[in-house]
């Protein structure tokens, strides 16, 4: 489709004088529905999609089996040991829930800011959110000593006759996860009712179109309901824009409040919401780049979408270098010589290897994005985010196994080995994280249809749709 | 089950009751503490789970249907519940403690030490916290044993033995006892010493030989040598303004090491201005090195010619303080040759302590220890003879070992006999020559030649398994017996529980083998009683009152021996030895020396079933469940031996292969190797072949040599390379720069040291260490000026480090035994532990301790982060952990500075809840919740205790008074370094402590109002030397 | 295709699909609430004992003190469950061969203890201390209730936490002169709250809410 009509590079042209199409190709209303309901209604599911399932189900199975494993034997199946009493399951917890906060800031936050190329990705970031803060929510659940209480952390009248304690950041902890998971999982599922509509109206087998048309909760596409709807959207999207910073602050008082060295400083909650945006956006493209490549989006998610998104990923990668230098500073200039211990440790200690990896990976490699080339090619920038995501990872490692090990009784020092559960559970997070996405890519609309219409060149109503103007 | 009622036999019951099904549904009813915080066992939380998903409020209500069984006919004497106390007395290889054992509904749950008896006053040793569980160890010998040479061994019965002994022991007798030989360990009990006098009667052919792996003799011929006569030391450390202990470790190995470290730390005192000075000479690193304030690594066989040396300077300095007549100034004298060039440490040391010993000559102390020839310790009664110690800080009294042969020559008598074939019967009490046998006797294969083997033990053990007949001996908790300590004191040993698996003691084996159809040991003891109260107070003619007053006090009055003033034999012209002996380099030609030692966890290795002391750090290395060889870091860097690997040992022609530990301290050349583990028969915890339960550790009696009984050189040490973790508790494999300097940088603030001098000029020196800025807390803080304040108080001028806090912790407050494998992974869960550090040249550190249990913070950083508040501050301060409450975040433990909480990863005591283990059960305190899987515990400053002690004071309208309640680590303290009580009473202990100069708080810059408080280390060093040790450079090794 | 899309009842049925969502937890937390609450679970709670003892008959009509059986109340934790013996010390004569105390006859010439079954059983992680309470003041009524009424004795009280911290919280009601305190129809002359506030000082009370002082 993209060989006639609008170019790719068109897209990128920052002429002030005409806004940039935001699609390529020559899409009318009706290419764009089939396009994206193609994937969804494929009558024979491509040999990629299962293989794709076989490996993370597979995975995923073996998450379950740990889990079962985890629960049945108790915590000690992990390496975590005194004074590493957290180890990989905070690790992957931070790492879930930050990975979670591109999705609400793509499609809250640039909904506000009427950024309208959002549109192409939205969805699949939302999913990749919801997903992601799915995985996220399973570890702090599964990591304390008695899973079976855990509902003690929930504020409800018992007969003990005792409240949890409000001063405790996992209280907070929470809260915020799990009112952001439902946000950002409802926020998903009103902008998907139209598009289910869609579906729905498309489907040819009945209980195809049952199922679809309770899920449409009897969408007509009226001008009222058209209204209210754009209404609720819009009154969600305000409700989830503060969520995006508030989440990953919260998380990070789980730190900072502490006393212990490397954490107990007040940059945390900014450096953890750029550091969770920067990996967010990171796991957005390394999604995007096989989705668009597979289901032939090519024209709906267009070079520009990976461009910007690549600047913010510039960004935050800068700011999340910055956090590195400040803490270093801040500990030297504190002048507490157990912060400074902390910090001296983690770079040149036993640990030294995350750290490193941590700098380079977040802070080094991004700067390819200043780089035009790197910004705009696929196979260019793939490698970048994938070493984001690993430095990420390892970011909170960092954090979180580097100052446990050595906090301030030398006496109390040892270094954390992971068992091999560690790393199954690891693995197994992203095997649950695909197979849930896999399951979205085959069965939910995966791009917003009936927004997409909303930016289609013309779609402004001047001229028809589909003809791209050229002056 | 029939049973008399007879109120004497108060304990039948629970016996009975030991081995039936009902017992645990027993247990539950009568000590509900016997089961987990979720008030959830094992087998139930899985539907538990399930259903309280759903049922938020149940926790553990009618899950299941609990019987109470109430006594058919309660004693009047006791009430279900209340803890009643049992004077008795513990005997181990000859060394006695008087002990206060805690009796719960019948069981024997917790051990303390005597506060009458003159040589516990009031302390115990880790041994003796640790034997209670050993009484409820199901590995013991549970029944008779017979196996007929080369058919399987089968159980048997006493009736069957009694049996077979009438008989045989019949025919014996007749012909004399010829052919019968009675080995037995040490026993500082006079009715077991009437008994083998009427046993040897009995069978005047009989042979009876006594053996110790580890013996004083060298100490006993010491005496002989310069008195003539059997003479024991008895030193009042107490008196002493200087001491030098030669290879002596007098506050953990002597057999009055308690009443010596409790003299020891009161000597200490700076408020008085006497402080003592502590000298130690010796080859590896002991709880007395760490105390010493000077210390020298010297290679065991050198000691001797330091002795000589020391032995010449005091000579010089006494002879001419003779010549001048004037006693109180010892100046240079021109005449005396000079002394020849030593090496420069050696040569400042001797002559320091010289003159320092010399100018407190009648308040000093020259001490050596049962490892140094004969030769040393004549040499310390001659110095102790000039330096006027005698009959000030030295006393004599009779040896009562004097007359028997030397342990080792008696092993080797027997084997003689044995090889000769004149031994047909060998009846082996308690010993276990096959494992502890020096290698050279062979001990085993002689041991064939015998015809009959009877063995009595607590253990079926190596021995015990090649023997005819084993026969469960009966734990000291089940017997009656008596005992005599280090100073004479006589003690009762009385039962607390009737013999849980049928066991008998040696006294009653005797006399049953002499022929009486029905010993009574009762009535035995009571003789032997009547007897040496005859002696000791003839003037008392109410003998029963007598009698039970030493039952109810747990010692005879004045019954301790009297003292003596021997004379020296010949005079003695000291000669400064040649100084190549006193050479600190490396021995030439990689020939090393070999040191055993006793251990400092399983003594001998007759504890090494016993997990609360396999599990216990060792204070110097910090090693659990393992022995190593030790090394100095040079001797170790000179031979290529790396930390964390094996080598291969060899000693005139045996080879032992085991992992090597780096020890700084060490001498130079010498390789210390702790006796006592390679156990193959110990049981499931120590080791058992035929349970197919591996070795702990390496047995080191197979180089060891009756010529090397102590130490030999000519020990050939190869690195294997094989790479071996040792299970430590501190400082895991080498660490790394950035770590060394910042232990460097926070150790001075840790733990607050400074030399009396600077004491004195700034007495509060430790308040000075750390200076933060004002500290503003986030929280409005509670006023704890109301109602009690509780905290506690660590000295660590104190502090030795013996353990015995630890072990008394673990026996209280049931903590778990985690095993080897889980404590590499650093799970280990003492609530006290005893941090380690060295400080200044690895080769001739100086080393600090500091007992560390949770600081009840009045501004707790774990309460704040707690989600479901499991752990929150009691209005009298106290940090109170609610097992039941906790869901396990971990939180708490990240965020406490100490990191003193420790976390239940496992379900620890989960095969206690199987059948068979019932017995297991009974050494659970039952005051305190067992703990279960996924909750945080830690420290509780024995809450147990303060409550139970409050609703005493309270049903009697009575205050609490200070000293009412105290630790478990507090009471067993032998250095009475730790204090608790209530900070709000003016008057009480720790109040004046928390008062002292010294006083500080660890950490307090954090704003954590730690409520324990340290009271800074004063190291006493002699002025001479003082720069030679500077306490201001802190390079941790 | 129309069945799909929802009919126009449905409109109608909004309202209560709105209040069935709002019910629906409501409804349900109730349920877990109060199925679970001690109140249920407890109260009540009436096992079959090996021997049908009365505490009517002994406590209530012949008057028994409670001590006589229970001897250890005010001193001990536990409240001692009466041996065979002290049974027997009556029962030797009276109902000696009575069908229903077969079981006390064979316990006393066997040595084999009666098994009671347990009804007030706190869990095991609490410590409870009769003396603590008997000794100063708080009446058996107050957790066991009118035992002297019961045939069998069942369980009146929850005893779930809360209940427990209601009256460490607020004593003075349940306090009363401590040679009343086992007798179990003794009912105040005054106001209990005044009673109890004159009482309190001399009984000495002072009942901490700590985690410690029943979680060790």
């Amino acid at each position: 489709m993209s060989t006639t009509g609008i170019r790719p590079e068109d897209t990128m042209s920052d002429d002030p004088r005409r806004r940039a199409p935001l699609v390529t190709g020559s899409p009318t209303f009706s290419t764009v529905t089939e396009v994206i309901c193609r994937v969804a209604e494929a009558p024979k599911t491509p040999l990629a999609w299962y293989v794709a399932m076989v490996v993370s189900g597979a995975f995923a199975g073996l998450f379950l089996v740990l889990t079962g494993h985890l629960l049945v034997t108790g915590v000690g199946v992990w390496g975590n040991n005194a004074p590493v009493y957290w180890a990989f399951d905070i690790t992957n917890f931070v790492f879930w829930v930050g990975i979670g906060h591109a999705g609400t800031l793509i499609s809250a936050v640039l909904f506000i800011l009427r950024q309208k190329w959002r549109t192409s990705i939205n969805r699949l970031a939302e999913a990749m959110t919801v997903f992601a803060v799915m995985v996220a929510g399973l570890f702090p659940a599964i990591h304390i000593g008695r899973v079976w209480v855990v509902y003690w952390l929930l504020p409800y009248p018992n007969q003990m006759g005792i409240w949890p304690n409000f001063r405790s950041p996992l209280l907070w902890d929470v809260v915020a996860v799990t009112g952001y998971a439902t946000v950002s999982a409802l926020f998903w599922y009103v902008g998907m009712i139209p598009d289910l509509a869609t579906l729905r109206d498309r489907a040819r087998h009945r209980i195809r179109r049952l199922v679809l048309g309770a899920a449409a909760l009897g969408w007509r596409g009226s001008a009222r309901q058209w209204q209210h709807y754009e209404k609720a959207y819009l009154l969600l999207a305000a409700v989830a824009t503060p969520l995006v910073v508030s989440v990953h602050s919260v998380v990070s008082f789980d730190f900072a409040v502490s006393i212990i060295p490397g954490w107990h400083t007040t940059i945390f909650p900014v450096y953890f919401v750029a550091g969770a945006i920067f990996s967010g956006l990171a796991m957005v493209i390394t999604l995007l780049i096989p989705a668009r490549a597979f289901l032939g989006l090519e024209d709906l998610v267009t070079i520009r979408h990976f461009d910007n998104i690549n600047k913010v990923i510039l960004a935050t990668s800068l700011m999340v270098g910055y956090a590195y230098g400040i803490e270093v500073f801040s500990a030297w200039y504190g002048g507490g010589h157990y912060e400074q211990f902390a910090f001296l440790n983690r770079a040149y200690g036993p640990y030294w290897w995350a750290f490193w990896t941590m700098v380079v990976c977040n802070v080094a490699v991004p700067q390819l994005f200043w780089l035009r080339v790197f910004r705009t090619q696929v196979w260019l920038m793939l490698p970048v985010v994938l070493l984001v995501n690993v430095g990420m990872w390892f970011e909170r490692f960092v954090i979180i196994v580097t100052s446990l090990s050595r906090d301030y009784l030398p006496s109390a020092w040892r270094p954390f080995t992971p068992t091999w559960v560690d790393f199954g559970m690891l693995l197994g997070s992203f095997g649950v994280f695909f197979f849930l996405f896999l399951l979205f890519l085959r069965f939910l609309p995966i791009v917003a249809m009936a927004e997409m219409k909303t930016i289609l060149p013309g779609s402004d109503g001047h001229g028809e749709v589909g003809q791209a103007k050229h002056e | 089950m029939p049973q008399s009622p007879d109120p004497k036999r108060h304990w039948r019951s629970l016996e009975e009751l030991a081995d039936t099904p009902h017992f645990r549904a027993f247990l539950e009813a009568e000590f509900p503490a016997a089961d987990d915080p979720g008030g959830v066992s094992r087998r139930r939380w899985l539907q538990l789970m399930g259903a309280s998903l759903a049922l938020a409020s149940v926790g553990g209500c009618y899950w299941e249907q609990r019987e109470l069984l109430p006594a058919v006919d309660q004693p009047v004497d006791r009430l279900p519940g209340k803890p009643l106390h049992f004077a008795t007395a513990l005997d181990v290889a000859g060394a006695v403690q008087g002990l206060m054992v805690t009796s719960h509904d019948g069981r024997p749950i917790k051990i303390e030490g005597n506060g009458a008896h003159p040589l516990s006053l009031g302390a115990t040793d880790a041994f003796a916290q640790a034997s209670i569980l050993s009484l409820y160890d199901p590995d013991r010998t549970r029944r008779v044993v017979r196996s007929a040479d080369g058919r399987a061994p089968q159980s048997s019965t006493w009736d069957e033995f009694e049996r077979f002994a009438r008989e045989h022991f019949g025919a014996l007798r007749d012909r004399g006892g010829e052919g019968l030989a009675v080995l037995a360990g040490a026993s500082a009990s006079p009715t077991l010493a009437a008994q083998r006098a009427g046993f040897l009667a009995a069978f005047p052919q009989a042979r009876w030989y006594e053996y110790e792996p580890l013996s004083r003799d060298e100490e006993i011929a010491g005496a002989r040598l310069v008195t003539g006569g059997a003479l024991r030391t008895q030193l009042d450390l107490a008196r002493a303004r200087a001491v030098l202990t030669l290879d002596a470790d007098l506050f953990a190995e002597h057999p009055a090491a308690l009443r010596y470290a409790r003299d020891f730390a009161r000597s200490r005192e700076v408020a008085g201005g006497r402080t003592s000075r502590l000298y130690a000479v010796e080859p590896t690193y002991t709880i007395t090195g760490m105390a010493a304030d000077h210390r020298l690594a010297l290679r065991a066989a050198q000691v001797a010619s330091f002795a000589q040396l020391l032995e010449w300077e005091v000579a010089r300095l006494a002879g001419l303080a003779a010549a001048d007549g004037a006693d109180d100034s010892p100046a240079e004298d021109p005449e005396a040759p000079p002394a020849p060039p030593y090496d420069a440490a050696v040569a400042q040391l001797v002559r320091a302590a010289a003159r320092d010993l010399w100018e407190h000559r009648g308040e000093s102390v020259v001490a050596a220890g049962p490892r140094q020839p004969a030769a040393v310790h004549a040499a310390v009664h001659r110095l102790n003879a000039m330096l006027r110690n005698v009959g000030e800080t030295v006393h004599y009294t009779e040896e009562p070992e004097g007359a028997r042969p030397a342990h080792h020559e008696a092993l080797a008598a027997l084997v003689e006999a044995l090889r000769g074939g004149t031994v047909e019967t060998l009846l082996i009490l308690g010993s276990n020559p096959l494992y502890n046998a020096p290698a050279d006797l062979d001990f085993a294969a002689a041991f064939e030649q015998a015809k009959v083997r009877i063995h009595a033990s607590l253990y079926r053990d190596e021995t015990g398994r090649r023997c005819h007949w084993h026969l469960p001996e009966a734990h000291f908790l089940e017997s009656w017996g008596d005992a005599r300590s280090f100073d004479g004191t006589y003690s009762l040993v009385q039962p607390l529980i009737e013999p849980l698996f049928g066991g008998r003691t040696a006294i009653e084996l005797l006399a049953l083998l002499r022929g009486e159809a029905v010993p009574r040991p009762r009535e035995l003891v009571r003789a032997t009683f009547a007897s040496i109260a005859g002696e000791v107070a003839p003037e008392e003619l109410d003998l029963q009152a007598l009698w039970r007053r030493t039952l109810h006090d747990g010692l005879l009055a004045g019954s301790a021996y009297p003292r003596q003033l021997p004379g020296l034999l010949a005079p003695h012209r000291p000669q400064p030895p040649p100084p190549t002996e006193l050479d600190r380099g490396l021995p030439a030609g990689g020939e090393m020396e070999l040191v055993f030692c006793r251990d400092r966890s399983v003594f001998d290795g007759r504890f090494a079933n016993n997990g609360w002391l396999q599990e216990t750090p060792d204070p110097l290395t910090k090693i659990t469940w393992d022995n190593a060889a030790l090394l100095s870091p040079a001797t170790a860097a000179a031979l290529g031996v790396e930390a964390d690997t094996r080598v291969r040992l060899s000693y005139q022609g045996r080879e032992v292969e085991m992992p090597v530990y780096i020890l700084p301290g060490q001498a130079a050349g010498s390789v210390a190797l702790p006796l006592g583990y390679g156990r193959t028969a110990a049981g499931t915890v120590g080791g058992d072949a035929e349970a197919g339960v591996p070795p702990v550790g390496a047995n080191a009696y197979r180089l060891r040599t009756s010529e090397a009984l102590a130490f030999g050189s000519g020990l050939t040490l190869v690195p294997t390379g094989t790479p071996y973790r040792l299970a430590t508790t501190q400082d895991h494999h080498a660490i790394d720069t950035v770590g060394l300097r910042g232990r460097a940088r926070r150790l001075g603030e840790l733990i607050r040291e400074a030399p009396l001098d600077e004491y004195l000029a700034h007495p509060d020196f430790a308040r000075h260490v750390v200076h933060h800025p004002p500290l503003k807390s986030l929280w409005e803080e509670w006023s704890y000026e109301e109602g009690h304040r509780w905290g506690m108080s660590i000295d660590l001028s104190k502090c030795i480090g013996c353990n015995a806090c630890v072990v008394a912790c673990t026996a209280e407050n049931n903590v778990p035994v985690v095993g080897r494998e889980r404590v590499l992974m650093g799970r280990e869960m003492h609530w006290i532990r005893v941090d380690r550090y060295f400080q200044g040249d690895p080769e001739e550190p100086a080393a600090a301790c500091q007992p560390l249990t949770c600081h009840h913070c009045e501004n707790a950083p774990c309460e704040q982060v707690c989600p479901v508040a499991a752990t929150v501050h009691s209005r009298e301060g106290l940090n109170d952990m609610v097992y039941n409450r906790c869901v396990g975040t971990r939180y708490c433990a990240i965020n406490c500075p100490y990191k003193v909480r420790r976390f239940n990863y496992f379900h620890y005591f989960g095969d206690l809840d199987q059948p068979g283990n019932e017995v297991a059960n009974m050494a659970f305190n039952p005051e305190v919740t067992v703990r279960g899987r996924g909750v945080m515990e830690k420290c509780t400053f024995c809450v147990q205790r303060i409550q139970n002690a409050r609703i005493e004071a309270r049903n009697r309208r009575r205050p609490l008074a200070d000293g009412d309640i105290r630790t478990a680590c507090q009471q067993a303290c032998p250095a009475e370094a730790i204090e608790f009580g209530d900070l709000n009473d003016p008057a009480s202990r720790v109040r004046t402590a928390h008062n002292d100069d010294r006083a500080y708080g660890m950490l307090a810059e954090l704003n954590v109002k730690p409520r324990t408080a340290y009271l800074a280390r004063i190291r006493n060093p002699n002025p001479e030397l003082s720069d030679a040790s500077d306490e201001h450079d802190r390079h941790p090794a | 295709m129309g069945e799909a899309i929802f009919p126009r009842w449905i409109d109608k049925a909004r309202p209560l699909l709105g209040a069935g969502l709002v019910l629906a937890p409501v409804y349900l937390v109730a349920v877990a609430y109060y199925g679970g609450s001690p109140r249920t679970t407890t109260v009540g709670y009436m096992p079959q004992q090996s021997i049908p003892f009365s505490h009517a008959l002994h406590a209530g009509e012949l008057g028994i003190d409670c001590r006589y059986c229970h001897t250890t109340v005010e001193t001990a934790a536990h409240a001692a469950i009466p041996s065979t013996a002290t049974c027997m010390n009556c029962h030797e004569q009276i109902g000696a061969t009575a069908e229903s105390l077969r079981p006390l006859r064979e316990s006393a010439a066997t040595g084999e203890p009666i098994r009671w079954i347990r009804v007030h059983d706190l869990p095991d992680f609490v410590f409870f201390d009769h003396s603590a309470h008997v000794a100063r003041g708080v009446s058996c009524v107050s957790c066991h209730g009118r035992v002297d009424r019961m045939e069998e004795v069942y369980h009146v009280e929850t005893l779930s936490m809360s209940w427990c911290l209601d009256c460490h919280r607020n004593p003075e009601p349940h306090l009363r002169p401590l040679d009343q305190v086992t007798v179990l129809d003794w009912v105040p002359t005054e106001d209990p709250e005044v009673l109890g506030a004159r009482l309190r000082p001399d009984l000495n009370i002072d009942p901490s809410t700590d985690c410690s002082t029943c979680h060790r």
